[in-house]
């Protein structure tokens, strides 16, 4: 039994634990959407986290904890900066404005070389993540946004993606409320590089692009944004579909597409949907 | 039929069987695994690699080199994606418990993947990783790709002395862990051999118009244009150049070693230096036969990464024949690493031997090509070796 | 060396602001960011290679079949995807990523069709060597691009400015549901607008096939990552803003890689995206006005 359960994690340790770091970026997503923003940067604060992260670790020396909340404390600072200025913009403006910035730190990456290694990327990264790392981020992260859902900010942040004008009317600091939310979500993502970081031994800089970003969201429009879950069975889904689909071989990238356009069409509220479940269990 | 001819016949079918039913017994299958990009953005050089091991494959099979034993190729995509390249690790060395493993194709994913093989003690073997930080990780990991740090080089100095060139210009992108690394390799051969650069302008991939940075480096007036490129960018580059009356030699990395060059820049091709362990004018006896066939059966010319995947296969034979397979997985897996550094073979690449590379401390760690790349020029429709 | 830049410029911007037009066009009247757009631009470039290889087409006609084959597709994409997705009033995000999916689609059968090595078009096709004007080296592709997408623009502009069904258009995108009361057959005009769209990324992806000499089955994709880039400082949803933005943003990266380096040309183009973004909200061109529904 034991020896089974050895085998398996030989084999898939790699995935368990790429579906806490997808959680968690998903849920890093899920935090600005249900503030009413749709921000496209967590692939470039993921990379930021995770740069800054693996660079401690290698060139400095420091313990893994400390390293693990720098991976936070980097891409919220650079969140907080940008954010005053960015957040102004609204709806598709906001997320393709993010998309870009995304890009310009992926190429501000490239061009420094000296730190960074630039296109080559940084190698031989320790191998410090463990799985209780993993999990314990992961449930502190669900158990804080669960509190804040349920609180005064977190109804705050419901009032604003309902209807911005009238919340800043009811008296709602809406600017500062959206900055918060944006920087817990930098927060997170930092979390998630700094993990996959000292998983992978490597990371470059194309790994933080455009391509993340749009799994990123995919991963949580699918589940759906109706509570905390949705965006965790997002990320299971989108990173289990390849390992699922290995038999199509060839066919795997296509299938991948298709699925996600089905499921698009015929699941619009995404997976996760208690009122929907709520209903198919009330029947039976 | 008497009854002593019956007994004798019985006996004899009797021995046979018995025979044949040992034989069938020993008889064993070598699993091999292979990871590679069949998809994504590096799927034409993962599909090409897998050529090169399939038609191998079929030729050891068929030789018998191996007695009753025969390779199968356990075939995994790792799309080109570092996570995706560890967990095809990951199921062929434990899932499907492999002997060895060929791969990842690119040389970010070798740096994420392969000390997953190295932990779990098992041969791993790169076709087409050409990046630092590789053979550095361990004894268990090897490669056949020679790396531009020996073949560049070489291919400048021929260059140079060939059509006197006195000063160059340098192209290269800047965001590929292939075409920098060739970069930078340039840089230090360029440095070693005292050749002043005159510019040094870089693109993206994916970008189709170069003519602003080719522009400058006309109006700098160099002898050639050292060129650190893919394909896919290196053919428009030729053509804009040639277009733009820039018509100097362009000294070209490994990438620019493909016979697409002269479909995809067709009347712009000529005088492009380019050095690799392989060339399709290569003809040796064991390079012609490798074309004949590649070419028979998957219906298109080889190109460099067929070639070496092709010989790392026979390389590995050569090893799994020295060997005595157990039966005992980690301990076959052991005697496979002990066994390849030993082999020299002459294949499609010509001569090879392994050379050993040292890890961040200086101590030995994996093993490389030791080879002798082939400086070629583009002349008409094909590469002329040059001597 | 000013001069030869500036007209490097102009073509290389000229297919930047071809490939935007159906971008934009797209979110203008549907109001739906079709990420998709990088595909047919690549089923464009396919469909006339294969149009010249299989067929020996001559290149005008090649490029109107692409154009159609594109526009069929854009055209599908609507009817069976986004229509559906519009009939149940779907929260806007929803069809982009459906449009995401059906571009990893498209893509992959690319691959599996044509397999994933670069191919080109014959050079035959053009007629080659470089003129000598002005002191300009340019070809005649170059010209024959500057051209196009100035006629193209030019048609555009005056369809939507001069006629009837430009008008209608105008307010499908300044809302639908009232365009939709004045008796405008909304869903026919997505269904065109759909095709149109198409229609011009493929034209914009034979362009750069022929530009480039490289077709391969991701090629839409470094072109769409700059289409958005355009689409955004042109103001999304602009037709005028999404052509100037787009010759803007060739001059930007041209200009920059003349003067400043090319390292950093990339990191011109969204740097001045995100600052532009920052000071124009919507864009360089864009109106302030928000889509009602």
């Amino acid at each position: 039994m034991l020896e089974a359960f050895d085998t398996f994690w030989s084999i898939y340790s790699n995935l368990v634990l790429t579906l806490g770091t997808s959680s968690l970026l998903a849920l890093s997503i899920y935090l600005t959407l249900s503030c009413g923003m749709l921000a496209m940067a967590n692939a470039a604060f993921m990379g930021i986290g995770a740069y800054t992260s693996a660079l401690l670790t290698m060139q400095a020396g420091w313990p893994y904890p400390a390293v693990l909340l720098a991976g936070a404390a980097a891409p919220a600072a650079v969140a907080y900066l940008i954010g005053k200025p960015t957040l102004r913009l609204s709806g598709v403006y906001l997320a393709m404005a993010t998309l870009a910035f995304g890009e310009v730190v992926r190429i501000a990456i490239l061009n420094t070389e000296a730190w960074t290694g630039g296109a080559l990327g940084l190698n031989g990264i320790p191998a410090e993540t463990q799985p209780w790392h993993v999990a314990l981020v992961l449930l502190l992260v669900v158990a804080v946004l669960e509190r804040l859902r349920r609180s005064r900010t977190g109804r705050a942040f419901e009032a604003i993606k309902e209807d911005e004008t009238a919340a800043g009317l009811m008296g709602i600091d809406v600017a500062a409320h959206k900055l918060a939310a944006f920087v817990m979500g930098a927060a997170i993502a930092g979390l998630a590089g700094t993990l996959n970081a000292h998983l992978t031994f490597f990371i470059g800089p194309n790994e933080f692009g455009f391509d993340r970003g749009v799994e990123i969201l995919t991963m949580t429009i699918l589940g759906g944004i109706q509570g905390l879950m949705g965006p965790v069975v997002g990320a299971f889904i989108v990173t289990l579909l390849p390992e699922v689909l290995r038999g199509l071989q060839d066919w795997r990238l296509m299938a991948n597409g298709v699925i996600l356009v089905l499921m698009v069409l015929f699941l619009p509220r995404g997976l996760w949907d208690p009122a929907r479940l709520r209903r198919l269990l009330g029947r039976s | 039929m008497s009854s002593f001819t019956t007994r004798r016949i019985a006996l004899t079918t009797l021995l046979i069987g018995a025979v044949g039913l040992s034989a069938a017994a020993q008889a064993a299958e070598i699993k091999i695994g292979v990871a590679e990009a069949l998809t994504g953005p590096a799927a034409q050089y993962g599909n090409s690699i897998r050529n090169g091991f399939k038609l191998a494959v079929e030729q050891i099979n068929a030789s018998g080199m191996l007695g009753a034993d025969k390779i199968t190729l356990v075939i995994e995509d790792e799309q080109g994606k570092k996570e995706e390249a560890i967990n095809a690790f990951k199921k062929l060395i434990f899932q499907d418990k492999v002997l060895m493993v060929f791969g990842p194709t690119l040389s970010n994913s070798a740096q994420a993947a392969d000390p997953i093989a190295q932990a779990a003690k098992v041969v791993v073997f790169g076709t087409s990783n050409t990046a630092d930080g590789i053979t550095s990780i361990g004894d268990f990991v090897f490669r056949n790709s020679v790396t531009e740090a020996d073949v560049l080089p070489v291919t400048i100095a021929t260059a140079v002395k060939n059509a006197k060139i006195k000063k160059v210009a340098v192209l290269y992108g800047n965001d590929d862990v292939f075409t920098k690394s060739g970069y930078d390799n340039f840089v230090k051969a360029l440095e070693a051999q005292k050749i002043p650069v005159t510019t040094t302008e870089t693109f993206a991939k994916g970008d189709v118009d170069f003519k602003a940075q080719l522009t400058k480096i006309k109006a700098t007036n160099p002898d050639a244009i050292v060129l650190s490129a893919l394909i896919a960018e290196g053919a428009p580059i030729m053509v804009q150049a040639r277009q733009l009356g820039l018509k100097v030699p362009v000294i070209g990395g490994n990438g620019m070693n493909s016979v697409k060059i002269f479909d995809m820049a067709k009347g712009a091709s000529d005088d492009l230096w380019v050095g690799s362990p392989w060339s399709s004018q290569n003809r040796a006896k064991a390079n012609n036969s490798f074309i004949i066939d590649f070419t028979q059966q998957f219906k298109g010319v080889p190109d460099q990464f067929a070639a070496q995947a092709f010989d790392a296969m026979h390389i590995a034979a050569s090893a799994i024949k020295k060997i005595k397979l157990t039966g005992n997985l980690a301990a076959d897996r052991a005697a496979l690493r002990d066994a390849l550094p030993t082999v020299k073979w002459t294949g499609a690449t010509g001569d090879f031997a392994f050379r050993r590379a040292t890890d961040k401390a200086g101590k030995p760690a994996g093993y490389d090509a030791q080879q002798l790349p082939i400086i070629s020029v583009t002349r008409g429709v094909q590469f002329e070796i040059v001597k | 060396m000013l001069a030869q830049q500036l007209f490097n410029a102009l073509s290389l911007g000229g297919v930047y602001a071809l490939f935007a037009l159906g971008f934009t066009l797209v979110f203008g009247v549907l109001g739906v960011v079709n990420l998709s757009h990088g595909a047919v631009f690549m089923v464009g470039a396919y469909a006339a290679l294969t149009a010249v290889n299989l067929l020996h087409w001559p290149l005008w006609l090649s490029l109107a079949f692409a154009a159609g084959v594109s526009g069929l597709v854009g055209l599908l994409v609507d009817v069976l995807v986004l229509r559906p997705l519009r009939a149940r009033n779907a929260p806007h995000l929803i069809p982009m990523i459906a449009t995401i999916g059906l571009g990893i689609a498209l893509n992959s059968l690319a691959q599996g069709l044509f397999g994933a090595e670069n191919r080109r078009f014959p050079p035959e096709l053009l007629p080659q060597g470089t003129l000598h004007f002005a002191g300009l080296d340019a070809t005649a592709l170059e010209l024959g691009i500057i051209l196009l997408s100035l006629v193209l623009m030019t048609v555009l502009l005056l369809t939507l400015g001069k006629t009837q069904l430009g008008r209608a258009l105008r307010a499908i995108a300044e809302s639908p549901k009232a365009a939709l009361l004045l008796g405008i057959n909304v869903e026919g005009l997505f269904m065109l607008t759909s095709f149109a769209a198409a229609a011009l990324g493929g034209v914009a992806g034979v362009l750069i096939g022929l530009y480039s000499n490289a077709l391969f089955p991701l090629m839409g994709q470094p072109v769409l990552h700059k289409g958005i880039a355009v689409i955004i400082l042109g103001g999304m949803g602009d037709i005028r803003g999404a052509m100037l933005a787009g010759l803007f943003l060739g001059f930007a990266e041209v200009l920059s890689v003349a003067y400043i380096g090319s390292t950093m040309r990339d990191a011109v183009g969204f740097g001045l995206l995100f600052a532009v973004l920052l000071m124009r909200p919507k864009g360089l061109f864009g109106s302030t006005q928000e889509r009602k529904v």
